[in-house]
């Protein structure tokens, strides 16, 4: 039962808890449903080093490092330009929202090779 | 003696009059010399009142109520040096009425808001360990140790982030000086909102300047969020008593 409760409690207290650095610092998860009805988990790592936003692209044997990330405060929008593993470009380009909560959302438009999908990312 | 010379004479000795009826206590101290930051045998008090309720940067002109609310939002830039995000993230939190201001959930002000958070500060000045321990009634009783014996201030990567940091301190005269790194995030470092990241470093500068005040400097250095280090500072005052029982209770506002 302790098993059980402990990651539930967890999770309610992180739904209590407020944004408080760099908004787009952590890890964000976002998941999306394809045309066949198949599902794709997408994880962005975000990091701002004060100059930069970097970070990795589905960390893992496939995962993607990139340092082009772009915010613009006015809107809170967000701009990624990355390569999967397989050389294929993804342009992601999407904003925040609930900016003041800890699973705050970062919702917009991926564009990956020529097709493209709405994707909701939400903080983790 | 002439009339000329006996109204100079006067004069000097009112001022001097004057000066000594102004003058504060002196700050007590050890029998070392040091000067001690808290009380003296059989005497109660702590330090209370912190002259400011937000943190801006020395020498701006700016004014907040006394939640730490700008009076006018078109100065949020004056307040400190910011980065864009972080000036962007102030206003948002500014506009929203704190709505998400962790303390509203019990989590502890961090620092250095706890030093502009009513509810009494003592400082424990432990010479056997080399040791300062701060003890603070306001937010959630809570307590920082500040080391006195030399060791070098840790690396913030190395550490785990704590709200208050991790402090090495020094004399610099009757001046104690600490530096604290390793902070995490979770807080927000002013009842105003000012964001910050986990590589902020806080250099403070504790002063007793007399027995009845305490002046605090604080100079705050995160390069990811801000464009230069800088400086704020206030006063704390000397208040008979003890600190009084508080815990924040959510729910019961």
């Amino acid at each position: 039962m302790r098993r059980v409760l402990a990651p539930l409690l967890l999770v309610m207290a992180s739904g209590a808890l407020a944004q408080e650095g760099f908004p787009l610092d952590g890890t964000w998860r976002g998941e999306t449903v394809a045309k066949d009805g198949s599902h794709r988990t997408i994880v962005l790592i975000l990091q701002w080093d004060g100059k930069q936003i970097t970070g990795t692209m589905n960390p893992g044997p496939d995962g993607t490092d990139f340092t082009n990330g772009k915010l613009n405060p006015e809107g809170w929008k967000f701009t990624l330009d990355v390569k999967t593993t397989k050389g294929v470009p993804v342009h992601f380009d999407g904003a925040i929202s609930n900016l003041g909560k800890y699973n705050r959302v970062l919702a917009g438009k991926w564009t990956e090779g020529g097709s493209s999908f709405d994707i909701r990312f939400v903080h983790e | 003696m002439n009339k000329l010379t006996l109204n100079a004479i006067s004069l000097v000795l009112l001022a001097a009059g004057g000066v000594t009826m102004a003058a504060a206590p002196a700050a007590p101290r050890y029998p070392d010399g040091t000067v001690r930051f808290d009380r003296v045998p059989g005497e109660k008090g702590y330090w209370d009142g912190p002259t400011t309720t937000s943190l801006v940067e020395k020498g701006a002109k700016v004014e907040f109520d006394a939640s730490g609310k700008l009076k006018n939002i078109a100065d949020a830039a004056k307040v400190a040096p910011f980065q864009p995000w972080a000036l962007a993230l102030y206003k948002f939190r500014q506009q929203n009425n704190f709505i998400d201001d962790p303390l509203k959930v019990c989590i502890g002000p961090g620092n250095p808001r706890q030093m502009m958070t009513p509810g009494g500060v003592r400082f424990i000045q432990d010479k056997n360990y080399k040791r300062m321990y701060m003890i603070f009634g306001g937010g959630n009783r809570n307590w920082r140790t500040i080391y006195m014996d030399g060791r070098d201030p840790p690396v913030a990567e190395e550490v785990t982030a704590t709200f208050l940091g991790l402090a090495v301190g020094k004399w610099e005269g009757d001046t104690l000086v600490a530096t604290s790194t390793g902070f995490n995030t979770r807080f927000w470092m002013s009842n105003g909102g000012l964001p910050h990241t986990e590589a902020l470093t806080l250099t403070e500068r504790f002063k007793r300047v007399s027995k009845e005040t305490l002046e605090y400097e604080v100079t705050i250095d995160d390069p990811r969020t801000y464009t230069r280090p800088w400086k704020a500072a206030w006063t704390l005052h000397w208040t008979p008593g003890d600190i009084q029982e508080q815990f924040c209770e959510t729910g019961r506002e």
